[in-house]
């Protein structure tokens, strides 16, 4: 009996989720947005994550890297079950300004009672263009975790691109932050079909880390560590 | 008249009568049970407490627990004058958390959520809650909870048997299971308000927080009901309103203490109404606003997250609504860097470039080091 009903739980579970491994070099997310990865990681496909794209080193409990390609003017950030509950979705606009589209960020992080708090916020170059970055805290509610994070983002052509990193501020954090800001300043964000290349491309971001004071971040290793996690078939 | 209309009328008379009914049976003369002695572990009960120890154990850690000293003394004491001789078995926990609510484990672990306690004007309200909660430990309404559940599981297997009519009555059987604990939440508000009443503090105060929660459940929901009236755990909040308003008719007097209570939980107020901002859900934050700013002393900074709310909803005429209440809020030069913040974000917007700088200037003067300095620099430049 426990059998069978491991077995109908995995026959479940199978059906809500995929995982599948992002290989190691370049990679196109969307139909605009591309990024280098110095090793692979672990692409995580489940109902609720969209319009975003989750990626995690450790497993989703543990570190987060969401990746934002090309939301439109007035596109749902994953949408809450409203019918039910008539609580009001977040959605992104494309004359947002920066603060509010970091407020929509938090309003997301937030979702489940978690608390956020943000450290930075300021302006900064992304994927060839002006864009801007934030660093936060936030005490996740289902377990007390203390996690650390930031994020990238800019918007073009009226659609956002960004990049929200979040894992445990202590060992995760560290041990990836460099790897994150690795593929946030390899990111590219290509012209939309028909339009002109841009006038010019800015440099990638330099920054002060948020990673524990004295502490020294780990070099950006080839040998990335991914969850063993079986080829897809 | 519409059908909602009339039903709502309706409920209200019955919980006047039910409430007046309730005198007549000398319920508002409610006697405490003794303390109660820790169960058997080996009990339905002992096994409940012990489940509840592991949560509280999870709970002292937590980072969401408000550690302030003073204030966590000044809720328990409130508690332990509600509770009387069961004071040294009630422990307060306030969690930083910006929904409404409050809840009691049957071992006498209560948390009380940052999203009440901003919610609540004065000590009255609070006490509202706290007495509630103090009711269903005293009644040992957990445990009974889950006796009703175990039995009701049995038979629902049962009825399991017999198809579709098995399935129908599962679901009836589901109902009243919902039904029970509604009865308990009306136990607990009736000993809630007579417990308060005792302590001295002001019956009324307690409907008005259901009054409250009402205004807010309205700018969300419009006047529909989102939850079956069969599957609600809880009465409904009209109904809870009334029927305190009908107790309180019954026990009059006391005190509000507005003024102990403000003075108590002011400095934490900026942290709550920030989270309640973040929440998203802006209609219901405009109404919260607006009723704490009402006759308080706190107006400004409630004027100010009302000017948030607006901004960030970014409706049809909010921007001016905003504005206009962070200019309110900044009157007599009130150092609110927030709102010179506010002011400066829709004056850029709107490209009035110089009233945006020299709001974006204070703001910096106020709060040099705010996490949002260094954006707010890059728009002064650009300016």
């Amino acid at each position: 009996m426990k059998y069978l009903i491991v077995m109908v739980a995995v026959v479940v579970l199978a059906g809500c989720g995929s995982v599948r491994k992002v290989e190691t070099g370049t990679n196109k997310v969307g139909e605009r947005f591309s990024m280098q990865l110095e090793g692979p990681w672990n692409h995580v496909d489940f109902p609720g994550i969209k319009p975003g794209q989750l990626w995690t080193m450790e497993g989703i409990t543990v570190d987060e890297l969401i990746i934002y390609a090309g939301i439109k003017d007035g596109q749902v950030m994953h949408p809450d079950n409203a019918a039910q509950t008539k609580k009001q979705n977040v959605v992104f606009r494309r004359d947002m300004p920066t603060e509010k589209i970091v407020s929509m960020f938090e309003s997301v992080m937030t979702r489940d009672d978690s608390v956020f708090k943000l450290l930075r916020i300021e302006p900064s170059s992304f994927a060839g263009r002006k864009g801007f970055l934030f660093e936060f805290e936030r005490i996740r509610r289902n377990d007390n975790l203390r996690q650390l994070g930031f994020g990238y983002g800019a918007v073009d052509d009226g659609e956002l691109f960004a990049l929200v990193y979040v894992a445990p501020a202590l060992t995760f954090f560290p041990r990836h932050q460099a790897r994150v800001e690795a593929i946030a300043h390899s990111a590219l964000i290509s012209p939309p079909v028909g339009a002109a290349a841009p006038v010019a491309i800015l440099p990638p971001p330099v920054r002060v880390s948020i990673g524990m004071p004295g502490q020294r971040l780990p070099a950006v290793s080839t040998a990335a560590r991914a969850v063993a996690i079986p080829e897809p078939k | 008249m519409k059908r909602r209309q009339w039903l709502h009328m309706g409920c209200a008379v019955c919980a006047s009568l039910a409430a007046g009914g309730l005198l007549a049976q000398g319920d508002l003369d409610y006697a405490p049970p003794e303390r109660l002695a820790r169960p058997d572990a080996a009990s339905d009960e002992g096994g409940l407490w012990a489940m509840m120890d592991r949560e509280e154990k999870n709970l002292r850690r937590s980072g969401l627990l408000l550690r302030d000293e003073q204030l966590n003394r000044y809720i328990q004491s409130l508690a332990c004058s509600l509770a009387g001789e069961h004071c040294g078995d009630i422990r307060v926990y306030l969690v930083r958390t910006p929904q409404f609510n409050a809840s009691m484990a049957p071992n006498g672990s209560m948390q009380i959520w940052s999203g009440l306690l901003l919610r609540v004007a004065n000590e009255a309200q609070l006490a509202a809650v706290i007495g509630h909660e103090v009711g269903h430990y005293l009644q040992r309404h957990s445990l009974a909870r889950l006796r009703d559940i175990r039995d009701k599981a049995a038979l629902g297997q049962v009825l399991g048997l017999f198809g579709i009519a098995g399935l129908v009555g599962q679901v009836a059987l589901n109902a009243t299971a919902f039904a029970y604990q509604r009865d308990h939440e009306r136990e607990a508000d009736r000993i809630g308000a007579v417990l308060m009443h005792r302590a001295g503090y002001s019956v009324e105060e307690s409907a008005k927080v259901w009054d409250g929660m009402l205004q807010e459940m309205r700018a969300r929901d419009g006047d529909g009901a989102t939850v079956s009236p069969l599957f609600a755990t809880h009465p409904p909040t009209p109904e809870r309103r009334d029927s305190l308003s009908a107790i309180a008719a019954l026990l009059p007097g006391g005190s509000a203490g507005t003024e102990s209570y403000l003075t108590r939980v002011s400095p934490f107020l900026d942290d709550w109404c920030e989270d309640e901002v973040k929440r998203h859900q802006f209609s219901e934050s405009v109404a919260l606003f607006s009723r704490l700013m009402v006759a308080s002393p706190v107006a400004g900074l409630m004027q100010c997250y009302r000017a948030e709310a607006y901004r960030l909803r970014g409706a049809d005429g909010d921007d001016e609504r905003a504005l206009s209440d962070y200019r309110l809020a900044t009157r007599d030069g009130a150092p609110l860097a927030k709102a010179y913040r506010g002011i400066g974000l829709i004056e850029r917007q709107r490209h009035r470039n110089s009233e945006a700088a020299q709001a974006f200037r204070r703001y910096l003067e106020l709060s040099p080091g705010a996490p949002d300095a260094g954006l707010i620099r890059s728009y002064l430049e650009s300016a």
